[in-house]
């Protein structure tokens, strides 16, 4: 029985796996397109290398295929990264950020002086 | 002379009282100008027809399936792979950057939904 439950941890675990590492790399792929109509047969391509394995059964062989496939996203990574702006790394991280709570700024000038006198 | 036109000038040009409590006040913290810091926040509705008009361009989906609770892979029949790339399209749209681990969760509209709206820098 614990086997039997080792073995479905292990698959939910390798699944996993399979899903981060495609989602990475389709980001790569975007990272590597200039355009976006270079993405789209790219990212094809990408799919049918994922569905190519999609029947193995094997356990073993499929970790060494999700190894191999993270280690050719490894060697294949992009050296600049598209970013979002606001996320760290990226091109607006930590500009204009919220000034302190408690600083107060005083807009009119001193001309509240000139209304008392 | 001077100094009576200057009086003169200056009690022309006065700035509401309420308009200055107003900048002073807490609520110049809400609208910053020039700021991509959550200033303008989603309505729900409006996160609702975005990701529902984004799941529907999907190739593999039946647009008429589509409603705001539905789930990807029980419902609309998808496999893991393309509910990645329907998390990816998402992040597009609204210029998010989801951490692999919390996309990973996203499988149906109504978390994605969800994830979206209360998200600070979704836009």
């Amino acid at each position: 029985m614990s086997g039997v439950s080792a073995y479905l941890a292990r698959r939910a675990a390798q699944k996993e796996r399979v899903r981060i590492l495609y989602r990475r790399a389709l980001k790569e792929t975007l990272n590597w397109a200039v355009h976006r109509h270079l993405f789209y047969p790219d990212a094809d391509d990408l799919r049918k290398r994922f569905d190519a394995n999609k029947h193995v059964e094997d356990i073993n062989t499929i970790d060494r295929l999700i190894a191999d496939g993270e280690a050719a996203h490894n060697k294949w990574r992009h050296p600049d990264p598209y970013i979002v702006p606001w996320a760290p790394g990226g091109s607006k991280f930590t500009r204009n950020p919220e000034p302190p709570s408690g600083i107060e700024i005083v807009y009119d000038y001193g001309q509240e002086a000139e209304e008392a006198l | 002379m001077a100094s009576s036109l200057r009086a003169a000038i200056i009690s022309h040009f006065r700035v509401p009282a309420s308009q200055t409590l107003a900048l002073n006040g807490s609520k110049l913290w809400t609208v910053r100008s020039m700021s991509s810091h959550g200033d303008d926040h989603l309505d729900k509705n409006q996160v609702i027809d975005r990701v529902l008009e984004v799941v529907k361009c999907h190739p593999k989906i039946d647009p008429s399936k589509v409603t705001p609770e539905v789930h990807f892979q029980k419902d609309l029949g998808l496999d893991s792979l393309d509910t990645v790339e329907i998390v990816m399209a998402l992040e597009e749209e609204f210029k998010l950057e989801i951490p692999d681990k919390e996309a990973d969760k996203i499988d149906s509209c109504g978390l994605a939904i969800e994830y979206i709206y209360n998200h600070p820098m979704s836009s």
